[in-house]
Formats: structure tokens, C-alpha cells, sequence
């Protein structure tokens, strides 16, 4: 194949992505929310690396990347830990289900 | 000119930490936060005085915040260290007035900081010489404004009082913005310097465009007809802050902007006399209002509409100075009468006057100084009223249009009429009822004291008010006045006023006599009382919008999914007009 | 050649980790997902970045979302969403096919890099990013802490008010 590495690892990113996109579209429980939320994250972080690495920039590309993570890894602690108190007080981490109990 | 950098990071900075400080400090503790904010307070009127020292026409501080915003400047010249020195001191009296007058009341600790945040943002509305930073202002102010009327939240009446302020003053600063936005597209800049160096440069629509923006917020943040519904409205917020913000600054701060602005556009066509126009329509119609208004309050809330009316007649017909003079012995006596009522209603316990009376036995100390206010209101030669109002009407007889002049001639009657109704029937009525009041608590005594003497001895500093005009501000071509001009100014047109204001004040006390007269002139006093309308209007107006945010209330779903699929829609839609753009 | 197995590997772990329909399924599937990321970035040359996500991504999250899924009840889900699928994939197809459309025609040369890269720039030119990153980290523990606290102190709502009315 006369592929670059770097189309193909833009084909990847993209593909993420639309999964991404669609786990946020189309999910119901907290948690998996929260698991598709990284998975964009992740994109997120290969797509700056490949496009440092076509720019020739890589260590900013990873410096970046790595802020990204560590932002990432605190969403994903604060989600959790919210995401456990919602099921200990309320019940469920049905989403649709807890916007209608606020009323 | 570091001195004045200095102080002006000071007399900003110290109120707002002091607002911080007071958040921090538990609602238990009330006695500590009554020394506290007392403290920041002083030290904040301290260095405004301090910087009326040193006034200039240049820019002390600058901010250079690259290519967005311009450069933030603040330029400590007449009008902003006058009106900042105004704000910090008649704030500084009012906090300590607030000792006595909040004592026992809850969340002090909100109250407190912001009447510290507003004192700050004041002086920095008023000393920015940046556009968009003068609106940044304007905003600050507003909220402060909207949350100190609204303090006792578990009044409806409050809530309301404050949402409507709120609505009119953000309506009006919609027209700053818009004006500030026109001016930085035409010229690459929002200096206040250049534009009115530059002005006359600026193509005639966008010039007129960017006069009426500015008449629009300015009407609306000085409560001018036909916006000045919200004024009376917001007389249910503790009457310190009455006293500080609704008579003395932020209500100011509309006729600061025109006269800040008038160099630039006194050539519009147009502009000037839709300028009197507004000034003395409100003038006369908050005069009627105020005659047949029951509630203490009222009756200078309307009093304050009217006078502001006489600043911005005055900067109409080109008395730029007369109009500041004017600005600087009202904010003065009408904190005084502010705070003189505040001690009336805080022993009484009502507003209302028709349960009033009698109070000059019981309360001599707060008789005494509400009368030197009402005097100073009025006209009455020696009070600094007397002469700033007859400059203003000097400056109007001598230029402006006659129908104008004589409308504010009636209104000096009007004037008469509705503060000696208001002092006989709070202090010399027969009492209704044989309860002996509270004279003025000592914090209070302190404030009203020193405001009586500043109505009493301030306009002795006309002159050097008026040096410091010149000097520092070089668009303006002011022409300040020494003592003997000002004699021989005010006593030109003396005669004539006064004559005026005795014939309001015999007219009032003969129409006591046929009672009947008066109640021939119960349908306007009902009108009046509606506000001749114009609330109606706008509680339809503000009906209709809500309503149509209620029905698009239904897109708000709350639910992840859809709020998703919103952002992707948006998302898509943006991307297919790149790409069509594109080809 | 490696690349094309490396991300068909990706992103057939992310599909698996979307669709998977118990919860701990799903996270077993991100850490795999995490695994092969951070193969892809070694390769690519930025080692650091490919031992920290696989550090992190594959240790410190797996471990949390395992904490807070065995804190929390492991309902499978088989509720379908409100979103209906068919316009979900086609809205995910088109936003990600104007993306791509966008962006891959400038996509980019290689350069092709041999070895890991030094990262000294973390430090020197983007000094004021990783304080920020620190308090990041910190307030992000302090959160967490008191957000789980809660939970250890006050017994669930329902026994609290039968315990009054008794």
C-alpha cells in the first residue's frame, strides 16, 4: 500500500472520533458517558502527536499531549466520583432518567 | 504623575479587596464587619481626596492589552476625580450611616461588599479613559445596583424594583456598547482622547448614530423620560444605598457621559435639542409626580429624576459647567435628605408620610438637617442649591430655547411646592399617633452632620472646581467661575426664581386651605401615580420577551443526547458552509 | 504496514468499548484501547508520552472506573437511546466526513523519526502550562476527596427519614 503513516493515523483519528461522537449520542449510562469521553480524549492526543510529527515538532506535540492527559485523567476522576454519589443518593445513572427527577 | 498611578490602583483596588474581605468574614461577626467595611470606606474617601490633588489631563495608568481591546487608561482629570471623589466620600458617609441604620439586619457580609464593589467600580467608571473599560464599569455597576435593591430577596416588591433597574439600565447600555462599538470601527480605536479629538472626522450618520446610542444609555441610567419608571421602584433597597447609589453616583453616571461626550457631539443636529427635550420633559413630569406621591421615599426619588433633568437641560444648551456644578451640590443635598428620610423611616418604621407627623418634637436633630436639605433643594440663596440651579437656569435663558426655560422655571415652582409638602407632612402635621420617636442614632448624626455642612459651605469650591476643568480637560473650552462671578451670575436670575419658589410655596399652603381644590385634581394624581403610563408599557414589553423564552425553552432539553446532537448539527452546518465557501 | 494493524486494532477496541453492554466490559475494552495507543506512540517516537498513557490510561483510569463501578451497582444497559440509532450514524458519518473532508487533503508529509524525541520542553517553554497542570492535579484530588467523603458520612436519604418517622 501506498499509504503514508500519517494519512492512515489521520484515518484512525477520525474513526475515534465518529465513535466517540456516537457513544456520546447515543448512551444512557453515566459511566459509559464517561468512557466515551476518553476515548475522544484520546483522539485528541493522537491527533496532536501526528500533527506534530508531520510538522517536525515533536516534543511540543508530546508536551501538549501531555497536559492534555493529565487534564483528562482529572475529568475522569471528578466524573467518577460524581457519577458514584449520583448512584448512591439518587439510584440511577440512567442520564435520561435523572434529568426528568429534577423536577 | 506616579502619585496619581498610585492612587488610582487605590482607590479602586481598596474598596474591591474590601469587598472580598467582607465576603470572607462570617455573617455572626457582625460588629467586626461594621468596623471593617467602615474602614475600607474612609481609607477609600481619603484617597480620592488625595487625588483631587493631583489631577491631570493626561493618562496616569495604561494597560496596553494589545490589538483587541486597546489600551486600558485611566486619566484622572476633572470630571473623574470630582465624580470619584463624590462616590468614595458620600460612600464613606453612608457606610457609616449603615452602622446604625443595618444594625441587627442579616447578611451583612453580602450588603457591605458590595457597596464596596460599587464604590470601586464607580471610581473606575468614571476615571477610564477607554471606552470599552467604561462600559466594563457600567456593568459592574449595574449588578451592584440591581443586587443592593433586591437585598431583602423575600420582599416580591424588592425583587421586582431590582429587575426592573436592572432591565432599563442594561437596555441602555445595549446603546453604550453600540456606540462604543461604531466609534472603534470607524477610528481603530476606543480612546476617549482621540475620539473626541477626532470626532469631527467621523462621517455624519455614524456621529449621529454614536449621539443617540450615548442619549439612549445615558437617559436610561439617569432614569430620564421616558425610562425614569425604574427610579421610584428601586426605593425599596436600604435607604443608604438609596442615599449612595441612586442619588449621589450611579444615576450620575449618565449625565457624566454626556457631559463627557459633548464636544464630540454638540454638532450633531439635532442632538442638543433632543438632549433638552428629555431633560426638561422629565424635569416637569417627575415634578407632577412627585407632588402627589404618598411614600417619603417616592417623593425623592421623583425629586431626584427632576433635578437630574436640570443637569441634562443644562448640558443641552451648552452649560457644561453649570451641569457638573449642579451634579456635585445635588449628589450632596440629596444624600443628605436621603439619609435624614432613612433615619425617619428607620424610627417610624413606614414610609409612608400619611402616618407621619408631628415628628419635629421627638426627632429635632433629623428636622433640622432635612430642612437644610429641602432648602438646598429648592433654591434658597446661602445652600450650595441655589447656586448651581441658578447657573443652570443662567445658561438656559442666555442660549436655549425659550419653551425649555420656562418649563424649567415651572419646574423650580414644582420643586417648592412638593419638598414643603413633603417636610409639613412628616415633621409639622398633626401627629397621628402620640408615640414619642428615636431621634438619629450617633453613626447617623455623624454622616448627616457633615453632609449638612458640605450642603451648607460646598459651594465655596466652585472655584477651584472650575480651575481644575480647565486645565485638565482641553476638549471642552470650559469657562470655570471665580466666587464674585458666580454672585453676579446667580443673582441675575434670582429674582425671578425666587419669586417662583415663594409663589409654590404660598400655593401649596392655600390649596391646604380648599382641601376640595385639591381633590378636583384626583385623576391626575392616579395617573401620576401609574407613572403616566410608561410602566404599563414596559411591564408589557418585558412580558412579551419573556414569554418568547419561555417558548423556546422547549430546545433545552437538560438531556446529554440531545445537547450532543445540537453541538453536531452546529458542528456539520459550520462545516458545509466552509466547504462551500471554499469552492 | 504496522501502522495499518495498529489503528485498525484501535479502533476496533473503541467499538467494542462503546458497544460493549456491561460496564466493567466496557473498561476492559479501554484499557485496551490504551494499550495500543501507547504502542502507536512509541512508535511514532514520542516515548514519554507512550509510557505515560500507558500508565495512566491503562493503570490510574482502569483503576478508577474499576472503584467506581464496584461502588456503584454493574447494571448491564440495555435501555436504547433517545437519539434514534439510524440518525445518530448518519450524523456521526457526515460531521466526521466533512471533518476529514477538511482536514486530510492537508494531512501532511512524513518525516520519518528514528528513536524517542526529548521532551525538554515541558519545562522551558511551557513552564507556565505545567504549574498549571500541578494545581490541576491538586484540586482535582481535593475534589474528589470531598466529593467521596460525602458518601461515607451521611447513611442513603430513605433510611434517614424512616428512622424520624419511627
Amino acid at each position: 500500500m501506498s499509504l503514508s503513516p500519517v494519512t492512515v493515523i489521520w484515518v484512525g483519528v477520525f474513526c475515534l472520533f465518529g465513535i466517540g461522537l456516537y457513544g456520546l449520542l447515543a448512551v444512557r449510562n453515566l459511566i459509559k458517558v464517561i468512557v466515551a469521553l476518553q476515548i475522544l480524549v484520546k483522539m485528541a492526543m493522537l491527533a496532536l502527536v501526528a500533527a506534530s510529527y508531520s510538522v517536525d515538532k515533536l516534543a511540543l506535540g508530546q508536551s501538549l499531549a501531555v497536559m492534555v492527559m493529565v487534564a483528562d485523567t482529572i475529568v475522569a476522576v471528578i466524573g467518577l466520583a460524581l457519577a458514584v454519589q449520583v448512584q448512591q443518593r439518587l439510584g440511577t445513572l440512567d442520564i435520561v432518567e435523572l434529568s426528568r427527577l429534577r423536577k | 504623575m506616579t502619585m496619581s498611578r498610585w492612587l488610582i490602583v487605590l482607590i479602586i483596588g481598596v474598596p474591591w479587596l474590601g469587598a472580598v474581605v467582607l465576603r470572607l468574614v462570617d455573617d455572626r461577626r457582625a460588629r467586626l464587619q461594621h468596623f471593617l467595611a467602615a474602614a475600607f470606606a474612609c481609607i477609600t474617601g481619603a484617597v480620592s481626596v488625595a487625588l483631587l490633588f493631583s489631577s491631570s489631563g493626561e493618562a496616569a495608568l495604561s494597560l496596553p492589552l494589545g490589538e483587541v481591546f486597546g489600551t486600558f487608561t485611566f486619566v484622572p482629570d476633572a470630571f473623574g476625580v470630582s465624580l470619584s471623589a463624590i462616590a468614595a466620600v458620600i460612600g464613606c458617609l453612608a457606610v457609616i450611616f449603615s452602622v446604625d441604620y443595618m444594625q441587627g439586619e442579616a447578611q451583612l457580609g453580602r450588603y457591605y461588599s458590595f457597596i464596596l464593589l460599587f464604590i470601586g467600580a464607580m471610581a473606575g467608571l468614571v476615571l477610564s479613559g477607554n471606552l470599552l473599560l467604561l462600559f466594563f464599569f457600567w456593568e459592574i455597576t449595574a449588578l451592584c445596583s440591581y443586587v443592593l435593591i433586591s437585598f431583602y430577596n423575600d420582599d416580591p416588591n424588592a425583587v421586582k424594583g431590582g429587575l426592573q433597574a436592572l432591565i432599563v439600565t442594561q437596555l441602555g447600555g445595549v446603546g453604550l456598547l453600540a456606540g462604543a462599538l461604531i466609534i472603534q470601527a470607524n477610528l481603530g480605536t476606543y480612546q476617549i482622547s482621540t475620539f473626541l479629538a477626532e470626532a469631527h472626522t467621523l462621517p455624519a450618520g455614524v456621529l449621529s448614530l454614536a449621539a443617540f446610542g450615548c442619549l439612549f444609555a445615558a437617559a436610561a441610567k439617569s432614569a430620564q423620560a421616558p425610562f425614569h419608571y425604574w427610579l421610584p421602584g428601586a426605593m425599596e433597597a436600604p435607604t443608604p444605598v438609596t442615599a449612595l447609589i441612586h442619588a449621589a453616583t450611579m444615576v450620575n453616571a449618565g449625565v457624566y457621559l454626556l457631559a463627557r461626550f459633548y464636544p464630540a457631539f454638540e454638532a450633531v443636529p439635532g442632538w442638543k435639542t433632543a438632549v433638552v427635550t428629555v431633560g426638561s420633559v422629565t424635569a416637569l413630569i417627575a415634578g407632577i409626580m412627585a407632588i402627589t406621591a404618598v411614600d417619603l421615599k417616592r417623593v425623592l426619588a421623583y425629586s431626584t429624576v427632576s433635578q437630574l433633568g436640570y443637569m441634562v437641560y443644562a448640558i443641552g444648551v451648552g452649560g457644561v459647567f453649570a451641569s457638573q456644578f449642579h451634579l456635585f451640590s445635588h449628589a450632596i443635598f440629596k444624600a443628605l435628605l436621603f439619609l435624614a428620610a432613612g433615619t425617619v423611616i428607620h424610627s417610624v418604621g413606614t414610609r409612608d408620610m400619611r402616618q407621619m407627623g408631628g415628628l419635629g418634637r421627638s426627632m429635632p436633630y433629623a428636622r433640622a438637617v432635612f430642612i437644610v436639605g429641602s432648602l438646598a433643594l429648592t433654591g434658597i440663596p446661602i445652600f450650595n442649591g441655589f447656586w448651581s440651579k441658578e447657573l443652570v437656569l443662567e445658561s438656559g435663558a442666555a442660549v436655549g430655547p425659550s419653551w425649555a426655560y420656562i418649563i424649567m422655571l415651572l419646574g423650580a415652582g414644582l420643586t417648592a411646592i412638593y419638598t414643603i409638602r413633603m417636610v409639613w407632612m412628616v415633621f409639622y402635621k398633626p401627629a397621628a399617633s402620640e408615640e414619642h420617636y428615636h431621634d438619629a442614632a450617633p453613626y447617623m448624626r455623624v454622616s448627616l452632620g457633615v453632609l449638612a455642612a458640605g450642603v451648607v459651605v460646598g459651594w465655596l469650591l466652585v472655584g477651584p472646581l472650575g480651575r481644575m476643568m480647565e486645565r485638565t480637560l482641553p476638549y471642552h473650552h470650559l469657562h470655570g467661575l471665580t466666587l464674585p462671578e458666580l454672585f453676579a451670575e446667580a443673582f441675575r436670575g434670582a429674582p425671578l426664581t425666587l419669586a417662583i419658589v415663594f409663589a409654590g410655596f404660598v400655593l401649596y399652603l392655600a390649596l391646604r386651605r380648599f382641601a376640595a381644590l385639591w381633590d378636583r385634581f384626583d385623576w391626575l394624581a392616579r395617573f401620576a401615580d401609574m407613572d403616566f403610563g410608561f410602566s404599563w408599557i414596559s411591564d408589557r414589553f418585558a412580558g412579551a420577551v419573556q414569554g418568547i423564552a419561555e417558548g423556546a425553552r422547549v430546545t433545552q432539553t437538560g438531556q446529554l443526547n440531545w445537547n450532543i446532537f445540537g453541538l453536531v448539527l452546529g458542528l456539520i452546518v459550520i462545516l458545509a458552509v466552509l466547504i462551500v465557501g471554499a469552492a | 504496514m504496522l501502522y495499518v494493524v495498529l489503528i485498525l486494532g484501535l479502533v476496533i477496541c473503541a467499538i467494542f468499548a462503546v458497544r460493549a453492554k456491561q460496564m466493567l466490559t466496557a473498561v476492559l475494552w479501554l484499557i485496551g484501547t490504551s494499550a495500543v495507543l501507547s504502542v502507536l506512540f512509541y512508535i511514532m517516537g514520542a516515548c514519554r508520552l507512550a509510557v505515560i498513557e500507558l500508565s495512566v490510561g491503562a493503570g490510574l483510569i482502569a483503576v478508577l472506573f474499576v472503584f467506581a463501578i464496584s461502588i456503584a451497582s454493574d447494571e448491564p444497559v440495555t435501555l436504547s437511546s433517545l437519539v434514534p440509532r439510524p440518525l445518530a450514524w448518519v450524523f456521526v458519518v457526515l460531521a466526521v466526513g466533512f471533518t476529514a473532508w477538511r482536514v486530510l487533503p492537508t494531512g501532511g508529509s512524513m518525516v520519518p523519526v528514528n528513536g524517542c524525541v526529548e521532551s525538554t520542553v515541558l519545562w522551558h517553554e511551557r513552564s507556565l502550562d505545567t504549574l498549571i497542570q500541578v494545581f490541576l492535579i491538586f484540586a482535582g484530588v481535593i475534589g474528589m476527596l470531598g466529593l467521596l467523603s460525602g458518601s461515607r458520612k451521611r447513611p442513603p436519604v430513605g433510611l434517614e427519614a424512616e428512622g424520624d418517622e419511627l
